[in-house]
């Protein structure tokens, strides 16, 4: 029988072993395509009609744009089985794939620590207020003239946790070392075991209550700006953000006013809402932490993830069945 | 008022977060602020008769712009002199052996600043270790990561080599447990197991060669004065990290430029140099390295409670004639 065909979308950076040795089992093959344009014309010339199981990584979108419904709709209809490469998937659009009867995985867990491990820089980053200083120092001017005001110190500080998955919990063990108290708002309450005693609060409650909030929850349609003028207004004055999420699920302009309001006494962000772009109100601003969506670039955390997403495909492969389907396709 | 005069106590530099603590004082003594501004004037306010029957004195981190290096010359000036409390964990300024000379019992502020400094430490750890100052520094020119982009190391599993093991050291160890680090140490004096927290302790040459990470967390003397230096950097492992929050001088800052040109050292986090506020401008041209003015206890809550527990030193001394956290090199003179 013809081996199945795997198409590879985006660049194996690491698991080069890995990934080759899918040849046994599947015919490899990649897009020629450099563009969404050309990505639609070659689908459409048949280029991919043999395909069964796609890998592909965030990076990808700038050949083939957004996995919507447009593009959803031209893929060959043997491919039934999407491996994304990252934790976040908000780039595909889930409902369509499942309307066109393709199965998506994406990575959890190998995700948790190089990006709590970000986080917690952030926090540390912002709640001390080191960025003023280290732009002093870097601009000939050492502590800065006038030195910043001082920071703050973690412990004894209330954080709250938006999105208490895997990068939440990981999160909160690291911050528990520094003397945080963790609280969280979830769609729903997790156990004890799982929570580690972290205290179970309303959205409102976590906005009011927090001294740090950290952001950690997906993208989709519901959390979109879930962030706002309005959040804001509700929030400690003074308080501190963080974001490894997605930029979108808060409002960078109207985080910006509050910066400026002093509402948000500082923020660290790994990430924003129109990557590469970042609001200018943001890149100003000394005060604040900024790195450029570094939550799981290490040698280490890249390698795994790779790993998984390749086992992802070989399971689609030899079992017709993904390892780890994305949360909206569970029950399938 | 026919009572009896208080003893004077003395103010060298500010104070910013306790003042009212420091009126306090008045209760039991007489607070006296330094005025002068430079050595030769210290020296000459001091002959004039403002600081005779001052019995203790508050040293804050600022005052070495006054009275510079803490010494026989100075403490001659203050004959009545008996309890100096310095506002900080590191006293490298305070000549210690001039003190106890002069019969001058110097206490330093223990445990407070432990956490504020390994805090430091640790962001400057993660920032090393995960190569975020090229893109954080490409990010405000507008190119987000830019083509100096460099892939960081997790902390998980990797070995953290920490020298000097007091109380910022056992922080430090602490905290980098919590990311998967497996931590070692060298110390004077090897401590119990409770007390090291499970650290391994090894001797310095195997520090310096197993260490993935190495963190300077020993006060600068005499003795420890380029402790790393040349030598100690071609026995490390090859794209060692380095952090250091303690003294610049504990490491030769030229040779760490060198280290860090050949590629040696992979890059390194610093709060500290040799001549704040002085860098060496091979440290400025380097993307690769983290660097923070000595801001390791500069937060609101620290830098009260430091104060707060040093002018309660200066009125225990007035009270009781003691100091709490007397420094380890005169653990002899609370001796009966």
């Amino acid at each position: 029988m013809a081996k199945p065909t795997v198409l590879l979308l985006g660049e194996i950076d690491h698991a080069h072993k890995e990934w080759n040795a899918l040849s046994s089992i599947a015919e490899l093959i990649e897009p020629k395509a450099r563009s969404r344009e050309e990505f639609i014309q070659e689908c459409k010339s048949g280029a991919f009609d043999k395909v069964s199981v796609a890998y592909r990584t965030f990076q990808s979108v700038a050949i083939t744009g957004l996995i919507d419904e447009e593009l959803v709709a031209i893929l060959p209809t043997g491919l039934k089985f999407l491996a994304h490469n990252g934790a976040g998937y908000d780039q595909i659009d889930v409902h369509a794939c499942t309307k066109h009867d393709i199965r998506v995985s994406n990575v959890p867990t190998a995700v948790d620590d190089a990006t709590a491990d970000v986080n917690m820089f952030l926090i540390l980053g912002a709640l001390r207020g080191f960025n003023t200083s280290m732009m002093a120092l870097r601009n000939g001017h050492w502590k800065g003239s006038p030195p910043p005001p001082l920071g703050h110190d973690p412990q004894g500080k209330v954080l709250g946790i938006l999105g208490m998955g895997g990068i939440g919990r990981n999160l909160m063990k690291k911050a528990a070392a520094f003397g945080m108290t963790t609280q969280y708002y979830n769609r729903s309450p997790l156990s004890e075991e799982l929570s580690g005693g972290a205290k179970y609060v309303t959205f409102d409650e976590l906005l009011a209550t927090s001294d740090v909030l950290s952001l950690n929850l997906p993208l989709n349609k519901q959390t979109r700006h879930i962030i706002s003028t309005k959040e804001f207004e509700k929030m400690k004055k003074g308080v501190v953000i963080v974001n490894t999420a997605r930029g979108a699920v808060m409002d960078e302009d109207a985080l910006v006013k509050a910066l400026e309001k002093g509402t948000v006494w500082s923020c660290g962000l790994d990430v924003f809402e129109e990557e590469p772009k970042v609001h200018p109100g943001l890149v100003a601003n000394p005060n604040v932490m900024l790195v450029p969506h570094m939550g799981t670039w290490t040698v280490e955390t890249q390698t795994k993830m790779e790993n998984w997403c390749i086992d992802n495909v070989r399971s689609a492969v030899e079992k017709g069945v993904l390892k780890s389907p994305v949360g909206e396709q569970k029950d399938l | 008022m026919g009572s009896i005069q208080k003893p004077k106590v003395l103010l060298i530099g500010s104070i910013t977060h306790a003042k009212a603590e420091w009126d306090a004082l008045k209760d039991v003594a007489d607070p006296i602020i330094v005025k002068s501004t430079n050595r030769s004037d210290f020296l000459a306010e001091a002959k004039s008769g403002t600081f005779d029957g001052v019995v203790a004195a508050f040293r804050s981190f600022t005052s070495m712009s006054i009275t510079g290096q803490f010494d026989t010359e100075i403490l001659s000036s203050i004959p009545t002199l008996k309890f100096l409390c310095q506002n900080g964990a590191g006293y490298d300024p305070i000549n210690i052996s001039d003190c106890t000379s002069a019969g001058v019992q110097v206490c330093n502020v223990p445990i407070i600043a432990d956490d504020a400094t390994s805090d430091t430490a640790i962001f400057l750890m993660l920032g090393a270790l995960r190569m975020f100052n090229p893109c954080m520094a490409t990010l405000r020119t507008g190119e987000f990561k830019g083509p100096a982009f460099k892939l960081g190391h997790d902390p998980r599993r990797k070995v953290l080599g920490i020298l000097g093991m007091g109380g910022i050291g056992r922080e430090v160890a602490r905290k980098a447990g919590a990311f998967g680090m497996k931590v070692q140490y060298y110390n004077r004096k090897e401590l119990s197991e409770e007390m090291a927290g499970g650290a391994k302790y090894v001797g310095f040459d195997e520090l310096l060669g197993t260490s993935d990470i190495l963190s300077l967390n020993l006060p600068l003397n005499a003795n420890t004065r380029h402790i790393v230096s040349t030598a100690e950097f071609a026995k490390m492992k090859q794209d060692v990290v380095v952090v250091n929050t303690a003294r610049g001088p504990v490491m030769d800052e030229a040779a760490l430029v060198e280290a860090l040109d050949s590629g040696k050292v992979r890059s390194a986090g610093l709060d500290v140099y040799e001549e704040e506020p002085k860098i060496h401008p091979g440290l400025i041209k380097n993307p690769n390295v983290i660097l923070l003015p000595h801001v390791g206890t500069l937060t609101y809550e620290t830098q009260k409670a430091m104060e707060v527990f040093t002018i309660e030193n200066v009125r225990r001394a007035v009270e009781e004639g003691r100091l709490k956290g007397l420094v380890p090199e005169q653990a002899h003179m609370t001796k009966a």
